[in-house]
């Protein structure tokens, strides 16, 4: 069994999965609220569950705040399971989902609002799963190069405004979808991906 | 990071609670498991301080990265210190603010989940309320209530403590916290980060009485403390060119004390059954300020209470003391608790002229 957290968003997102199949879930667009919100719906979902033998996190990019909170209860129950801790990227995350639902979908891009105005793009391939580009903070000019007509993301709609032409849908991750994530995709050290350096300029630096 | 002077290894007797304490509001990430008869088994600390000097001050979202990263490790490095497990703890005391909020909430969130893991009740502590009973965990004798001031690079109060959870401020600062003017005069005579231990060091070959600068609100009526108006001071000081920098670093040191001592005498008079003056919070760890106060208490025919130093700056050994009186008086918390930036110890303490409201 298997828990997974995905806090990297607006959404408040758990899931226990078995074997590659939904044993439960809670998904709840919170907006800032993880803190409060994520350890009573962990609660919730355990509450009658054997042991978790897994915990797999989302690590980001996305809400600074989020990610970490994400993180933080996904290391301490790692902790006090004595059980490893897996994590993914969102943009991933996002995709997969994307090409589960169409099976048509041969390439998408994943934008996700950045700081700065910039936005955090990367694009993937449906078969095999695989990152056409790496993850990069773009302005939206350079974002808009991207040639997949839909785009996914918090930024897909100013994506694709700057684009001026294809399909933006705001999907946000959902953590019962880690189980669709090809090896090793789901498998990443669970430390945050910003996606960004520090804004902190030092004295006397441009 | 590391063992202290008072740790012990092995475990507990038995029917005696074990509190995990846990500390991340500032620039600080710690664990510590501390008996409720105030054994501390363990402590642990990761500083960030090599990560914010380059800034010259705590930088929240540099801060906010690295807690994450650690306080894990640590938990686990403070239980193997200790030589128990999770199972063998009573309850987790988490800080749940006031502080930088993307911290506290890392520290939180991570108790809250040891909680629900290991079946143990939550305590979300003020971090203020850490500060303000961690001398009853260095010293046994200390009975409520008690005067105290609360001086760190966050906060400058002046609190009477009739009990957990029982608190009336006196005083507050209407601007800076002493602390903060410590860093900024470190910052503006280039002695480094952070700047109390550096201030106290150069103020040691300096003269206290060789640069005239003001000791904002002293004698005056109302009871709070201000230090932005010394900090101009300094940096017009340090312009003038014609000081050293230990002269700047004593006759600020100095200019500290006299406030602190007036501000504190005030708070005296009005601290009605007070069984003692106590000092708490990072710059009660200079040499200095614990004089002057000592010899005020003195002068009152009261005892003069203060943490050994590592105990008065940030730790997670008070957190969890804190965690264990909490715990005693029946007072948990539920796993939806939030975290809070702004969390005054006393929240019907009057609006101070100029004060922002995070304590």
């Amino acid at each position: 069994m298997e828990l997974v957290i995905d806090t990297a968003t607006a959404a408040c997102s758990v899931a226990l999965i078995d074997d590659g199949r939904i044993v439960a879930e809670r998904h709840e667009v919170v907006g800032r609220g993880h803190a409060e919100r994520l350890v009573p719906q962990i609660a919730e979902l355990t509450e009658a569950t054997p042991a978790c033998t897994l915990v797999r996190v989302d690590c980001g990019p996305g809400s600074f705040t989020g990610v970490r909170v994400g993180l933080a209860a996904a290391r301490a129950l790692g902790l006090a399971w004595g059980v490893p801790v897996r994590g993914y990227t969102s943009t991933a995350l996002l995709a997969v989902s994307a090409f589960a639902r169409e099976d048509a979908l041969d390439a998408v891009c994943v934008a996700l609002i950045g700081g700065h105005g910039e936005m955090f793009v990367q694009r993937f391939a449906r078969s095999p799963f695989a990152a056409i580009t790496p993850l990069a903070s773009l302005l939206p000019a350079d974002a808009a190069l991207s040639p997949e007509p839909l785009v996914i993301g918090s930024a897909a709609a100013a994506l694709v405004a700057a684009r001026g032409w294809g399909e933006a849908r705001e999907d946000l991750p959902r953590a019962a979808d880690a189980r669709l994530l090809p090896p090793p995709w789901g498998d990443l050290p669970p430390s945050p991906i910003y996606g960004r350096a520090p804004d902190a300029k030092l004295p006397g630096a441009a | 990071m590391g063992g202290c002077p008072n740790a012990m290894r092995g475990g507990r007797e038995a029917g005696m609670t074990l509190i995990l304490g846990l500390e991340s509001s500032c620039d600080e990430t710690a664990a510590a498991l501390v008996t409720g008869d105030r054994r501390i088994l363990a402590h642990r600390l990761a500083g960030q301080e090599a990560a914010h000097r380059p800034y010259g001050g705590v930088v929240p979202e540099i801060a906010a990265r690295a807690h994450v990263e650690v306080l894990t490790p640590l938990v686990e490095q403070a239980l193997a210190d200790a030589g128990v497990t999770l199972a063998d703890v009573d309850a987790i005391a988490a800080t749940a603010g006031p502080g930088l909020i993307g911290g506290v909430m890392v520290g939180l969130v991570t108790g809250k989940a040891l909680a629900l893991a290991a079946g143990k009740p939550l305590v979300a502590v003020n971090h203020l309320e850490g500060h303000a009973l961690s001398p009853r965990l260095a010293d046994p004798a200390l009975a409520f209530p008690y005067l105290l001031l609360l001086v760190s690079g966050g906060h400058c109060q002046l609190l009477f403590v009739e009990g957990v959870g029982r608190y009336r401020r006196l005083a507050t600062t209407i601007d800076d916290a002493a602390g903060e003017a410590f860093d900024k005069t470190a910052k503006l005579l280039g002695l480094g980060f952070p700047g109390g231990p550096a201030v106290e060091a150069a103020a040691r070959a300096g003269n206290p009485r060789a640069v005239p600068l003001p000791r904002p609100l002293v004698g005056t009526a109302e009871p709070h403390f201000s230090f932005a108006g010394l900090k101009s001071a300094v940096l017009r000081a340090r312009d003038a060119g014609v000081h050293s920098a230990g002269d700047i670093a004593a006759s600020f040191q100095q200019a500290v004390v006299d406030c602190l001592l007036d501000r504190t005498r005030r708070a005296l008079a009005v601290a009605d059954g007070a069984t003692a003056l106590v000092v708490a919070g990072g710059v009660a760890a200079n040499g200095a300020v614990r004089a002057a106060l000592a010899d005020l208490a003195h002068a009152h025919g009261l005892p003069f209470v203060a943490p050994p130093g590592w105990l008065c700056t940030d730790n997670a050994a008070m957190i969890a003391w804190a965690g264990a009186e909490r715990l005693a008086a029946g007072l948990t918390d539920g796993l939806d608790v939030a975290a809070r930036a702004r969390w005054p110890l006393d929240p019907t303490a009057e609006k101070a002229r100029g004060a922002g409201v995070k304590a």
